[in-house]
């Protein structure tokens, strides 16, 4: 709960004035003050961003830092305020525009990439110099404030310092789009696709956000607020109640067990997962290290990666290779206008085509696994020729890496299996890697066709749906028959009813956020296996989404409520309402 | 004044970062200080001018430093073009 605080991406109009002698002054103090603002901005904003990814030097801040003190455009707004006599924003429009547009001429895809850092310093000068009321950065309140706005992005979350919001509402995407993730790991309430709720309320609104049930209420009365309360407390109760489950082993009551990990995306998030009982990291998105206007060094990255390999040493650490385009969006690597982003240049297809940036991650990875646990995992994979790829190249880099003398660990190699063409071909993929990861939010988008950030649509998002089902028994089947072991690391693996699924049809790891870890935990020692492989293979011969939850429910529902975890991961009816 | 001419011996030549690393030795120094390349010449205290140089890779740039402390800005420079920027070199 918390009062609302509107984020609206605004376009900026700037308007030509010529002012009387009098007010220069004033304008000159505008333009300084706006600059003092964003140094002191950017400079928190950088401090974040170097504790929270691990890396030592955030360098791109420490660029902008410069731009804005930078002697050519300080002198040149000066001038054109105290020579001819024009308002500080349209000095600032002028003289910075001049060089936006000189960077975006250079012949240089680089450089031409720097406009949108100068486009940057723009916006927030611009943002700084208007009376716009409060910016997030200044916001102190007691309980935090709620984000509502048509669309939240991830660069803004990672911004957000903690205790700062309370919650997100947003009028977009669904419960398995990038934000959900981000939101979930900073453990941020969030609902969202509420299509136009952004409109309806206004800055200062109290606003409950619910995430467990997807609930938002606007301007509770006395009532809400004590119904809050009291489901906030019982979910505490819950949540410590959880925690006795952190020593006991995750195993079946006839004894199969099943490892538990976690998913991260933040390096510093390594320090914890352990103490909600996860045994390793089941999916690092590396991607979030790449969520800034320039790519990331080798020695950032091997800073970034060393860093949780070392935390979780002697655990395993899955870690995913850039998986840029779709819903994240990388500037300067990934283009904007796709009209199928999803299905377009993305993942492993850039890194296949822009092999500087694959290998200097790959590199960044193999000397960041000093003490070989390391799972290297190539997302996107649709073909064997892909696979021959990357794996050429990561022997390529070994190579280069040998001969300069650096001492190369072994590193165990997986695929995402989320394209239905590597399904089909999972037989001849099995026989290549070390171990299988099914990425279910794609899997389930791409078998489905449907699109999981189109609000219209999320009722069709099943991911019990018999097809999605058989395609993971295939997967377990092929990958058993090479003695490699499966991992489902989608949203999947912390619903109380996809777990019983997933465990029935022979999945052997589970990674989720690391808050799910426990309750998963609990659903699993309270199972026998065999119950549940039988119950599986029962639902693969079912019609339709519809069937096999009713089976499901029916079956096992009054097993989860027994458990009283249900209102800690969600609902019980995983159909997604 | 000193003239001091360097080869940009990193694989990327003077994008971002570098000019920043650049910019942070002049910037902080008294001496004036213009970088020359292909006949422009420019303010090498201002990340904007040096990084719309666009200079790649391999290219010879020369400095202008005129004051006092000429002498170790000229030093300090060489050592970061020597030491490729810290980037891999070409």
């Amino acid at each position: 709960m918390g009062s609302v605080f509107p984020v609206t991406n605004r376009k900026i109009s700037v308007v030509e004035e010529t002012l009387p002698e009098s007010r220069l002054p004033d304008e000159e103090q505008l333009f300084l003050k706006a600059v003092h603002k964003t140094v002191k901005e950017v400079s928190q904003i950088k401090e974040l961003s170097e504790s929270r990814t691990g890396m030592k030097d955030s360098l791109i801040f420490a660029t902008h830092l410069m731009i804005l003190q930078d002697p050519t455009l300080m002198n040149g707004v000066l001038d054109k305020i105290r020579k001819e006599r024009k308002n500080a924003r349209w000095a600032v429009h002028v003289v910075l525009g001049a060089f936006i547009d000189k960077f975006e001429q250079i012949d240089s895809p680089a450089m031409r990439d720097k406009a949108a850092d100068l486009r940057d310093v723009y916006n927030r000068l611009m943002a700084a110099m208007e009376d716009s009321g409060p910016v997030l950065e200044d916001v102190a309140t007691e309980d935090g404030v709620v984000l509502a706005g048509h669309e939240l992005l991830p660069s803004l979350l990672m911004s957000i310092k903690p205790g700062q919001v309370a919650g997100l509402a947003m009028d977009t995407g669904g419960r398995t789009s990038h934000v959900a993730i981000l939101a979930r790991s900073l453990q941020i309430p969030l609902v969202s696709g509420l299509r136009n709720f952004a409109a309806l309320v206004k800055a200062g609104d109290t606003v409950i956000v619910d995430g467990s049930s997807g609930q938002v209420v606007i301007n509770p009365n006395q009532d809400d607020i004590k119904e809050f309360h009291a489901r906030q407390e019982v979910f505490e109760r819950q949540r410590r109640e959880l925690f006795t489950m952190r020593q006991l082993e995750p195993m079946t009551r006839d004894g199969k067990y099943i490892t538990l990990h976690a998913n991260i995306e933040l390096p510093s998030e390594s320090e914890k997962v352990t103490d909600f009982g996860a045994t390793g990291i089941g999916l690092y998105r590396s991607e979030f290290l790449f969520l800034r206007s320039d790519a990331p060094t080798q020695d950032e990255q091997r800073d970034a990666y060393r860093y949780i390999l070392e935390t979780m040493y002697p655990c395993p650490v899955t870690i995913r290779t850039l998986d840029a385009g779709g819903d994240k969006l990388v500037s300067g690597i990934t283009a904007v206008n796709e009209s199928n982003p999803f299905m377009g240049w993305r993942s492993i297809r850039v890194c296949l085509d822009r092999e500087d940036i694959f290998c200097t991650q790959l590199k960044a990875l193999l000397l960041a696994n000093t003490k070989e646990n390391l799972r290297l995992l190539l997302p996107m994979i649709s073909g064997m020729t892909e696979l021959r790829r990357a794996k050429a190249c990561i022997a390529k880099c070994r190579k280069e890496l040998e001969e300069k003398g650096k001492k190369v660990a072994k590193v165990k190699i997986g695929v995402m299996i989320e394209v239905p063409a590597a399904v089909m071909i999972v037989d001849k993929l099995a026989k290549e890697v070390d171990f299988f990861s099914i990425g279910t939010n794609d899997l389930v988008q791409f078998t489905l066709a449907v699109d999981r950030t189109n609000e219209l649509i999320t009722d069709m998002f099943q991911p019990h749906h018999p097809a999605v089902l058989s395609m993971i028994y295939q997967t377990v089947q092929a990958a058993h028959r090479e003695g490699i072991p499966v991992a489902v690391c989608g949203e999947m693996s912390a619903d109380p009813l996809s777990v019983l699924l997933l465990v029935g049809l022979g999945v052997d790891e589970l990674s989720m956020t690391p808050w799910s870890v426990m309750s998963t935990k609990k659903i699993i020692r309270s199972i026998n296996f065999e119950d549940v492989r039988d119950s599986a293979l029962t639902v693969l011969q079912m019609d339709d989404a519809e069937s096999v939850n009713a089976f499901m429910l029916g079956k096992y529902a009054q097993t989860i409520r027994d458990l009283g975890i249900s209102s800690f991961v969600g609902q019980v009816d995983s159909s997604k309402k | 004044m000193i003239e001091k001419a360097l080869v940009v011996t990193n694989k990327l030549g003077i994008h971002a970062r570098p000019a920043g690393m650049i910019v942070d030795i002049t910037g902080q120094a008294k001496s004036d200080i213009s970088i020359v390349f292909e006949g422009s010449k420019a303010n090498a205290k201002s990340i904007l001018n040096v990084m719309m140089l666009a200079i790649p890779a391999g290219s010879e740039v020369k400095f202008e430093i005129d004051g006092e402390d000429e002498e170790q800005v000229a030093s300090q420079l060489e050592s970061l073009f020597n030491d490729h920027f810290n980037e891999e070199p070409c």
